[in-house]
């Protein structure tokens, strides 16, 4: 290196060396600001991909009272979330207060993210609904906020209803009746995707199944028990006489212009579906009305299936009751309204509060609806019969996806319904079996 | 070399008078002199080794790290703190004999003995077919060739379930006119469908690397082909693919590697294929899914080793194969 090279390289070194004392010294000072204000509000780290009003929220919040400072960190979705967190959790460091439920509560508890905040829940238990308090706990012990479900409502082609003299059906055994006409006349009762096995799940939750039960220090796996097997002969019936299409969402284009075609007569849905039919459906708008899901014929009370991936306050954060205030103002009229999407000015629908009536006008779009009033109250009530619980035992990260594959064989008509979840339950013992967690399999 | 020690022996001329004396210390100068000169040189690609060091072989060691650890649940419930302890081989012995694994590794197999000559063949078509043609026409369809390549994974993926719709898909309805009923959707077709869109992607990179080696014949040997009465089609195969052997097991190379890790096609396919993409259906879609979905990283590692073992031996195999019948 000649002489000229060694002062440029000298220079350079000089220079980086002096811009970063400069930055250092910078940030000193403004470290040295907040820790003269350390008494001051506390500061509180929430996660959340709610990319259209999270910040908004946050911000109205602060605004509202002195004594918490929100912090809302967007996540650009439900598995970056999960991706992000985990890395967290790994290097404990900056773990946040309150981080949107990405994952089963209990899996948070069994993996040691959640932290117990009954005591914090239990004082403010009077402004939730009974679906939202049931979603936060696990083993009778609060290990989230509570969180509102999505109560699930069945919305109707009224057109092709009439057009084939069909009634609409109130019960599981009247929806099966009414898709034996309706394939006479070439039309799919309702769209099964191969890949999403919520239909069977939530048809589970609603004849009361109970996948996995805690039993003092073991847990009780059943898979296949009376209730689940009512919901699964119904999927079957559905499959075996092909009164279902098998349209993917990975391919929503298609999707959409099929359940608008009229060829399609019904299909579960909750309130944020909605707005997207809304706009996709160009023919069918203004033909669909909302009625209460079907019911199990045995069933005493109607009940609405809906599973809330809770919220959860993770281990190693400090201020759990800041959390609470801030989940707290958010049932009041006031954080509802700083909810306000100010593109589509339509409001998140409170679905944790006991009644969200006077906001589901909002969530009924215009001119989809034969009668947007009746929509309103189908909404309503289907939130308030929301059963909110379903226990999905401690290794549901391992066991869905194999859920999943065997839906997808049991849809292709490969395999039963009944298979399937034979399949799924021999999985989950297995898996448990190599993670040495107690179990027993009920008969 | 010779360069440099004529002008060594002019700068420093007392270095040729203790060459011609053979003096020990004159001689230990000269060689510290070089290997200093050899130090330089090799310091110029330090930038490379830093980042190669810490962007491969480090991760790669912390990834043999992991595989020898477990976490192993605290009992009962589940609840609670996991133990990590030290379980040595066991997670890669556990890989070695897991069936699920080595079924995917064997589909995979089978999908790269059929696509990986496949790609070869049509990107060497597409190479020597834009050779003959003239430069301007040949740079033309150059840039169209490789924009396939340009397209991230998952977007091309995502433009082709879009093409291959039979609702609103413009493939299914052309199809059809022929007269062909072919659902891309359906169980039956997935690989096909997957290996088409990989097909498609990988010519471009393929070609432009076959079609810069081809740039490289000397001309002289067409022209004397030529006179000697040969056919274009004959001296395309018989003297430039030749030429381009090199070349060829290199793309062949990276094409068995990208092949045997395929990923973001049946990631993005198993919501409309679920019957038949399950989660462990390709090695790679296992190890994503051990990793990120159950969250099992130890054991995830320990796949990830095993996949780049059998990798690593399908290359060594190509090598051996290729060197040897050249020689």
């Amino acid at each position: 290196m000649n002489t000229t090279t060694r002062r440029l390289v000298g220079a350079g070194a000089a220079a980086a060396t002096a811009l970063g004392l400069a930055a250092c010294g910078s940030g000193e000072a403004e470290g040295g600001d907040t820790t003269g204000a350390a008494s001051g509000p506390v500061t509180i780290e929430v996660w959340g991909w709610n990319a259209e009003t999270g910040v908004q929220i946050a911000d109205a919040f602060n605004a509202a009272q002195d004594d918490v400072q929100v912090e809302y960190v967007l996540q650009a979705s439900n598995t970056a979330t999960q991706t992000n967190f985990r890395n967290v959790m790994t290097t404990q460091q900056g773990i946040p207060c309150l981080v949107q439920g990405f994952a089963p509560l209990t899996t948070m508890v069994v993996n040691g993210w959640a932290q117990d905040v009954t005591d914090v829940v239990t004082a403010s238990e009077g402004l939730y609904n009974e679906g939202a308090l049931a979603a936060a706990k696990v083993a009778d012990r609060y290990y989230g906020v509570p969180t509102g479900s999505d109560g699930q409502f069945l919305i109707v082609n009224t057109a092709t209803f009439e057009q084939n003299g069909v009634e609409i059906p109130t019960t599981w055994d009247e929806f099966l009746d009414a898709g034996r006409v309706l394939k006479t006349a070439g039309v799919d009762i309702t769209n099964l995707a191969g890949e999403d096995p919520s239909t069977l799940l939530n048809l589970a939750q609603q004849a009361g199944a109970e996948w996995f039960a805690i039993d003092g220090d073991s847990w009780t796996v059943d898979f296949l028990d009376d209730a689940t097997l009512e919901g699964a002969e119904v999927v079957q019936q559905l499959i075996d006489e092909d009164l279902v299409s098998n349209q993917t969402y990975q391919d929503k284009p298609a999707l959409y212009s099929y359940f608008d075609s009229g060829k399609m007569a019904s299909t579960t849905t909750q309130w944020w579906s909605l707005t997207g039919y809304q706009t996709n459906f160009a023919q069918s708008a203004g033909s669909w009305r909302a009625v209460q899901i079907p019911q199990f014929a045995d069933a005493t009370t109607p009940v609405t299936p809906g599973r809330a991936t809770a919220s959860f306050v993770p281990q190693g954060c400090e201020n759990p009751e800041a959390v609470m205030a801030f989940v707290d103002w958010q049932t009041t009229a006031e954080g509802i309204e700083a909810g306000r999407n100010a593109e589509t000015a339509a409001v998140g629908f409170p679905v944790q509060i006991p009644d969200p009536s006077p906001y589901v006008e909002e969530v009924v779009p215009e001119g989809f609806f034969v009668d947007a009033t009746e929509a309103g109250d189908v909404i309503v009530e289907a939130q308030g019969a929301a059963i909110g619980k379903f226990e999905l035992g401690p290794n549901y990260d391992s066991w869905f996806p194999e859920l999943q594959d065997q839906w997808g064989k049991a849809v292709a008509g490969q395999i039963t319904v009944e298979q399937a979840l034979e399949n799924v339950q021999e999985f989950v013992v297995g898996d448990l079996e190599s993670k040495g967690i107690s179990y027993t399999v009920a008969d | 070399m010779s360069t440099r020690s004529t002008t060594s022996a002019d700068v420093r001329p007392s270095r040729e008078r203790g060459a011609r004396q053979a003096s020990p210390p004159a001689l230990n100068r000269q060689a510290r002199w070089r290997t200093l000169q050899n130090l330089k040189g090799a310091s110029l690609s330090l930038p490379f080794l830093a980042g190669f060091a810490l962007f491969s072989i480090v991760p790669i060691v912390m990834a043999l790290r992991e595989s020898a650890y477990a976490a192993r649940s605290s009992g009962g419930l589940g609840f609670g703190d996991k133990t990590v302890e030290f379980v040595g081989l066991d997670n890669l012995a556990r890989a070695v004999v897991d069936t699920t694994f080595w079924s995917g590794m064997g589909r995979v197999a089978l999908y790269a003995v059929v696509l990986v000559p496949l790609t070869q063949v049509v990107s060497l078509a597409m190479a020597l077919v834009l050779d003959a043609a003239r430069r301007k026409v040949a740079a033309r369809f150059r840039v169209a060739l490789l924009l396939p390549y340009m397209v991230p994974g998952i977007v091309a993926t995502m433009v082709w379930i879009y093409l291959y719709s039979p609702t609103v898909g413009p493939l299914h309805s052309f199809f059809e006119m022929l007269g062909l009923d072919a659902n891309f959707y359906s169980s039956e077709m997935v690989w096909v469908s997957i290996g088409n869109l990989a097909l498609w992607g990988a010519i471009g990179f393929n070609m432009l690397i076959l079609y810069g080696a081809l740039q490289s014949v000397p001309h002289e040997i067409f022209e004397a082909a030529r006179i000697d009465g040969a056919s274009e089609l004959r001296i395309a195969l018989s003297i430039k693919v030749p030429f381009v052997r090199g070349s060829l097991v290199l793309t062949t190379l990276l094409s068995i590697i990208g092949t045997l890790q395929i990923f973001n096609e049946p990631l993005l396919f198993r919501a409309i294929s679920p019957e038949t993409i399950t989660k462990d259906f390709t090695p790679a879609l296992m190890i994503y899914n051990q990793a990120f979905q159950v969250g099992n990283v130890n054991y995830a590692t320990a796949l990830s080793i095993v996949l780049a073992v059998v990798i690593g031996i399908a290359s060594a195999v190509l090598y051996r194969i290729s060197s040897r019948s050249e020689s």
